[in-house]
């Protein structure tokens, strides 16, 4: 009993001394960080490196760490080099919350850039909104709309790629007059699609066009006979398409082999380098695909941007949307801090507001500051009949050179 | 009549494909037992390697024999080095073979990169039947698909082997203590369980998406595949359950749309396992 309360009192002793001992070692980076000032700049970057979306994994990765090592290269921001911490979340939303904690947490890192689907986007809200942290998303996306808050309509998520009224409204007159006023959307079961259509139909009522079918297939779907059929029977002048991943490519080989490309015009809004690679030339040929960046835009933004790429990962290196988004995303928040002077969460939000980037490889782009939505330029490209390699795979039809986005459905400002 | 011929031809090739795809699981799970997690992968294998051969030159046809050879070895080194210590274990062959889906999925990621590959298909175009188009090569493939599982019937139930195949299906203790080499059929049957994945794969290449991941696409439509045609029923069974879970849905989603399909598909066959737990073709 008596060593009991003698160890107690002890105990008590020690933790008054570990507490002091605590605050010093708590109180000192304090003191140590500015003399310190190649402590670099953390940022940690969620990419689908394994699961379903390995195939966007690599443009989406090296896109940020092309701009990282350029950033670094030019003296790095505030003069600290930028650590990028590369954390594979597996397609997986349940790990992407998990990563996001783990960077956080665990590397302490300043701020979050990646993700890849909308899906994956809207795991990693909450994760965001709750440490009041930053995430740089860079994929083409299906827009803001409140319901969907914290995913989007989050102050802290700033969005670098282009949404339905920049990649899809655009272009919807001269497919519409062009091609047919007739629609048959399809796309996989999940929020992006979805929504994406939801605005698509939007702009086809003004334009006086219908839908005559709208259809949603769930993931790793291997067989699509009977849409084929039911495309056959509906006679549309458009398909407009968006599905991805593997079923994208299961889908138009077989709308292919059932001999079909000839009576319909296809209209993809998810097949960029990576997908239409994996259609192959054949299949591809003549598919309308739109997006804000391209392998194939002549901007010289575009070729300086490609010879570095190239000079790192090989000649045979593919880009795309979500790649320049990343590296878009690298840069200006790179550009935020420095204009911020400070690596703090506010600060980077204000800095990247209405913050522009000149050397964009799609052409120069502003973050909008009303609601985080990044304001680029836009392609309607055609897939070219006989292409060899992603160098010479579209060739553009219509572009708009900065295309302002209609304003996203939340409580704005953001 | 129109959509009732195209539902037809749509149904017998979508039912003779999965047939395809899910042969070699059902061969490996139905003849000796062993849960074949890396089928997906194997498929994959056998996809990937005649990707690689098809853009090295070689013809079609014959990247495909030497894609399923190749895979048929990995099959057979692996049986050797691994699997063949732990036949009386089937929960651990289920993980041995989990870590070889892992493994292989990785190291195809390694040495053919993540992209998306094609595979040109050998046959462009499609028959036109006048009302309708039906995929030249889809239906040849289709094709094979039969001449593959009437061979097999042919094997198990005409030649002396099969006799012996059977003879240990049904009592392998006794067929060893009657002087069969179990040891070595059992090597044999994974072996072309493997080979027959590997020629799937390389055969379906031309007609999906050719990534990492495209065998699991296929793997937990084959379980079922095996299960509701009923384990050791390899040859009817394999196209019943095809039949049920590839075929069925095409024909639902005339009346309904896919994701109800999908699910109704995958509900009527937990029904039947329900009522027949043995599979539809497994006397009780």
């Amino acid at each position: 009993m008596t060593e009991n309360k003698k160890s107690r009192s002890i105990t008590r002793r020690q933790a008054l001394g570990a507490m002091a001992g605590t605050a010093a070692v708590l109180g000192t980076p304090a003191l140590i960080r500015p003399a310190k000032a190649a402590d670099p700049i953390k940022i940690g970057v969620l990419s689908p490196v394994t699961g379903a979306w390995t195939v966007y994994g690599q443009a989406h990765s090296r896109g940020f760490e092309l701009a990282v090592e350029e950033i670094n290269a030019a003296g790095g921001v505030l003069g600290r080099p930028i650590e990028m911490i590369l954390a594979d979340y597996q397609t997986d939303q349940r790990l992407v919350v998990e990563q996001a904690n783990r960077l956080l947490r665990q590397e302490k890192v300043d701020l979050l850039a990646g993700t890849f689907s909308s899906a994956d986007r809207n795991a990693a809200g909450p994760v965001v909104k709750a440490a009041d942290k930053i995430l740089l998303y860079p994929t083409w996306y299906e827009g803001q709309i409140k319901d969907y808050y914290p995913g989007v309509c989050n102050p802290n998520i700033f969005m670098f790629g282009p949404e339905p009224t920049q990649q899809v409204w655009p272009f919807m007159e001269y497919m519409v007059s062009n091609h047919g006023k007739k629609f048959y959307m399809i796309g996989s079961d999940y929020a992006w699609p979805r929504v994406t259509n939801l605005f698509t139909k939007e702009k086809l009522q003004e334009l006086g066009g219908e839908v005559v079918a709208e259809v949603y297939i769930p993931f790793n779907t291997p067989q699509y006979e009977s849409v084929l059929r039911d495309i056959r029977e509906k006679k549309p002048d458009i398909i407009f398409h968006s599905l991805t991943g593997s079923d994208t490519v299961n889908f138009a080989q077989q709308f292919h082999a059932a001999g079909m490309s000839k009576d319909f015009t296809y209209w993809t809004v998810d097949d960029e380098e990576v997908v239409t690679s994996g259609l192959g030339p054949e299949v591809s040929a003549g598919h309308f695909v739109s997006f804000d960046y391209f392998m194939t835009i002549s901007h010289p933004n575009n070729k300086a941007f490609l010879e570095r790429y190239k000079a790192k990962y090989g000649p045979d290196a593919l880009m795309n949307t979500v790649g320049v988004g990343m590296y878009n995303a690298a840069h200006m928040g790179a550009l935020a801090i420095a204009k911020a002077g400070k690596v703090e969460t506010a600060a980077i939000r204000e800095g990247l507001k209405e913050l522009t980037f000149d050397k964009a490889p799609q052409g120069p782009v502003k973050m909008r500051g009303l609601d985080n939505q990044i304001v680029v330029p836009s392609y309607l490209m055609k897939v070219r009949a006989g292409w060899t390699s992603v160098n010479d795979m579209f060739e553009e039809v219509q572009s708009v050179p900065s295309v302002e986005p209609k304003d996203a459905r939340c409580d704005l400002p953001l | 009549m129109d959509t009732l011929i195209s539902v037809i031809t749509d149904t017998v090739l979508i039912t003779l494909v999965l047939a395809l795809a899910a042969f070699g699981l059902a061969i490996i799970y139905g003849l000796i037992g062993v849960i074949n997690m890396g089928h997906g992968a194997m498929l994959t294998l056998g996809a990937y390697f005649t990707w690689s051969l098809t853009r090295h030159g070689m013809p079609f046809v014959a990247s495909v024999l030497l894609s399923a050879s190749a895979v048929g070895t990995v099959g057979l080194v692996f049986e050797h080095l691994i699997i063949r210590h732990f036949y009386n274990r089937p929960f651990d062959t289920l993980l041995l073979t989990w870590a070889f889906f892992l493994v292989a999925t990785e190291v195809i990621k390694i040495v053919f990169g993540t992209d998306f590959r094609n595979v040109a298909r050998p046959i462009e175009g499609a028959i036109d039947i006048g009302i309708y188009r039906i995929p030249a090569y889809r239906t040849i493939v289709g094709g094979l698909s039969i001449l593959l599982i009437l061979s097999t019937a042919f094997i198990l139930y005409k030649t002396s082997l099969g006799i012996k195949i059977r003879a240990m299906v049904q009592n392998r203790e006794m067929a060893g203590l009657l002087g069969l080499n179990v040891a070595f059929m059992y090597k044999c049957v994974f072996g072309f369980g493997s080979f027959i994945a590997g020629l799937a794969g390389g055969l379906i290449a031309p007609m999906y998406s050719v990534d990492p991941y495209m065998g699991n696409t296929f793997l937990v439509r084959s379980f079922f595949v095996v299960i509701v045609g009923g384990i050791g029923q390899v040859l009817a069974g394999t196209l019943f359950g095809s039949f049920t879970i590839g075929g069925l849905e095409t024909v639902l989603a005339l009346f309904s749309d896919q994701v109800i399909a999908q699910i109704a598909v995958f509900f009527i066959a937990v029904v039947l396992l329900r009522f027949r737990p043995q599979g539809v073709f497994t006397g009780r």
